[in-house]
């Protein structure tokens, strides 16, 4: 199967004083396309720096990184910012949608970018919406919906690209368990629609509807190859 | 992103804050509002120079007989110019008294003319008695040399009767010769002006200004060909002059009437009229030297005069010269206000910026480049710029009829607003650039992070 990420030996500090402060410790992963991986870990174990790294929205000092067959560790910012736009579909904690925009103009908002009409932006963009059965809300601003609706029109909007990989970062952080367990139900859905998802939480239950789970301490992925939701182990990879 | 698109994005965000974008807009408004009522205000200051000036010919000199008192004035370095009479104006001198004339504020320093700044030559000895003549004309007609026409002219008042009168009443005589009209750019609406013959044969016709021909003969048309008593001598009005406006100062050639230099001096104005002769230059640069030419040969002719000399063109200059100086001073103020408003919106997009950090990391970080962010804050900018413009532009015209109110000449021009709206949009472009390069630069991940 084709590589959607391909790490090899990322590494990330930052300078303080004359010390460094390593947050990345040599971190190589693979996600073949179709795969549903959890990144699991703690506050402050690096899993935001690699997600926001994944996401080609932060740099790293050493390494290789290959996204759907793109070298990132050699793009400039410009090509990045096309990258992201192209391949990837980002789903937020607290969903980031732009309040004054309506459900439909936020959604819309990858493929305007991308440079489509707004008629056709519009119509892909009303069939995610429909297909997550946020078809009714499309003219309401996101102050007016609950936060699963809310969460809802973000995956709308990280799926209208069709991206090669939709990256969550703490995808239900914000909401209450019943909801959250309803987008993790999605999330399954696109799973086994064939969407590749990389996901990143504290959460073990919700890294447990991932078929794959990368713990992450201090910088270092672990990987339990054959995870268990209920008796989870982790061990070191290889 | 189509540019389109940005468009459309930025409507959103006026649309969202319709208050701010007013409220930042105020600056620009006011400054493009002044800048057209400082365009207004100078070019009106211009039009008052030249409608003042009108009757002036560029090259005009005046040469008149100085009195102790312009000596003094000339002495204490007071420059004022020199042209005596209540007819004010370049070639319009007065003075002189005799019969029942009345003189109408002859002599030295009554200052129709104009205020300093004109080129005064004085002979150091005053004369009493000395009174130009035609032979002085006529000296410096052929002696100077680029003088294209000279005369002589003298005023003061008359008591005029007409039939449409009941009774008499005073008003200003002209004394000047035939060549006057083209001097002092004196049309006719009716009629012809005197000739040389009424010149020589000291005929009884009288060109009559325009109000005048109106108060005596209740209408233009109406005086001429008509008759009129002149201290109680009946004249032919043989020309009605077309409206000349307000002059500088002294009387309008529009309340005027015009006789024969002769006649005037034989019937109206007697021996005692001061007058003056008024010469011009044919080449203006050569004023300077037709100046001293005209000196010289007055020394000539009398060795004890004494005589002031005054060019219309600095006058002219000075006075144009003071309009340009108040306009300069407006358009800084108008400047300043501008800054002023472009330090508002910079200060408002700053905001701006810092309120949406986190719909611009969101934007970055779904691809929207550095330039679509720097286009959208750019263009936001720009319309604040562009609404306080029109707007400015709008309340300046709309203001003029108020300034007026104050007694100001003001004449706005449509350059002034395409130069405001100019400067409104360019202000805003400017002092919105840095805001939007700021934005431009901001990193995603720090941009979403802000709360």
């Amino acid at each position: 199967m084709e590589k959607v990420i391909s790490m090899k030996d990322i590494r990330k500090w930052y300078q303080v004083g004359e010390n460094r402060l390593e947050v990345l410790k040599s971190i190589s992963l693979d996600v073949v396309e179709g795969e549903y991986l959890a990144i699991l870990g703690p506050s402050g174990s690096g899993k935001s720096t690699l997600m926001n790294i994944i996401g080609c929205m932060d740099h790293f000092q050493e390494g290789t990184y290959w996204l759907t067959g793109q070298p990132v560790h050699e793009l400039n910012d410009a090509q990045l910012t096309h990258l992201r736009n192209q391949q990837i579909g980002f789903i937020f904690q607290k969903y980031h949608l732009i309040q004054k925009y309506d459900v439909l103009q936020n959604t819309m908002m990858p493929l305007l970018i991308r440079g489509m009409s707004r008629k056709q932006a519009a119509e892909i963009s009303m069939e995610k919406l429909t297909m997550l059965e946020m078809g009714e809300r499309v003219h309401h601003k996101p102050n007016e919906l609950s936060g699963g609706q809310q969460q809802r029109v973000a995956i709308a909007r990280a799926l209208v690209g069709q991206p090669k990989l939709l990256l969550a970062d703490e995808p239900t952080g914000a909401l209450d368990s019943a909801t959250g367990k309803e987008v993790l139900k999605l999330f399954s859905q696109l799973h086994k629609m064939g969407n590749t998802i990389v996901m990143i939480t504290h959460d073990l239950k919700v890294a447990s509807y991932a078929e794959r789970v990368i713990k992450i301490v201090d910088g270092e992925l672990y990987e339990n190859e054959t995870f268990d939701s209920e008796t989870v182990t982790v061990c070191k990879e290889g | 992103m189509r540019f389109s698109e940005i468009l459309h994005l930025v409507w959103l965000n006026i649309k969202e804050s319709k208050t701010k974008v007013l409220l930042t807009s105020l600056g620009v408004v006011v400054g493009a509002a002044t800048i057209v009522l400082v365009i207004a205000i100078g070019h009106g200051g211009e039009v008052d120079v030249q409608e003042q000036f009108k009757t002036l010919n560029v090259g005009a000199i005046e040469v008149s007989v100085s009195t102790s008192a312009d000596m003094a004035d000339q002495m204490a370095g007071g420059m004022m110019g020199g042209f005596p009479g209540g007819m004010g104006g370049f070639p319009r001198s007065g003075g002189g008294s005799g019969g029942s004339l009345r003189p109408s504020g002859g002599g030295g320093g009554g200052m129709g003319g104009f205020p300093s700044g004109g080129q005064s030559n004085n002979f150091t000895q005053a004369q009493r008695g000395v009174t130009l003549t035609t032979t002085d004309v006529s000296d410096i007609l052929s002696l100077v040399p680029n003088v294209s026409s000279a005369s002589l002219i003298s005023s003061g008042t008359g008591a005029v009767l007409t039939d449409e009168l009941d009774s008499e009443t005073d008003e200003t005589i002209v004394g000047c010769l035939p060549e006057y009209q083209s001097i002092s750019n004196l049309t006719l609406l009716a009629g012809e002006f005197f000739t040389d013959d009424d010149e020589t044969n000291k005929s009884k016709v009288a060109v009559v200004g325009y109000n005048l021909a109106k108060n005596l003969f209740g209408g233009a048309y109406a005086a001429y060909g008509n008759a009129m008593t002149i201290e109680g001598k009946t004249y032919d009005v043989v020309g009605v002059l077309d409206s000349m406006g307000a002059v500088s100062t002294g009387t309008s050639p529009d309340d005027s009437i015009y006789l024969p230099y002769s006649t005037a001096q034989k019937y109206v104005l007697g021996n005692s009229a001061t007058p003056k002769i008024v010469a011009i230059a044919s080449d203006v640069k050569e004023v300077e030297t037709v100046m001293a030419n005209i000196k010289a040969v007055l020394a000539d002719n009398y060795p004890k005069g004494n005589f002031t000399l005054t060019d219309a063109g600095s006058e002219m200059e000075a006075a144009t010269t003071s309009a340009n100086t108040l306009s300069m001073l407006l358009i800084a103020v108008a400047v300043i206000v501008f800054i002023v408003g472009g330090i508002g919106i910079m200060n408002v997009l700053f905001v701006s910026v810092k309120e949406r950090t986190q719909e611009i990391g969101i934007l970055k970080a779904l691809g929207s480049s550095k330039k679509e962010i720097l286009m959208q804050f750019l263009i936001e900018a720009n319309m604040m710029g562009t609404f306080g413009g029109v707007i400015g532009v709008i309340a300046g015209f709309a203001l003029v009829p108020v300034v007026r109110l104050t007694g100001m000449t003001v004449e706005p021009l449509p350059v002034g607003g395409v130069l405001a709206l100019v400067f409104a949009i360019v202000t805003g472009t400017l002092f919105g650039f840095y805001p939007a390069y700021k934005a431009a630069q901001l990193m995603p991940i720090e941009a979403l992070s802000q709360e």
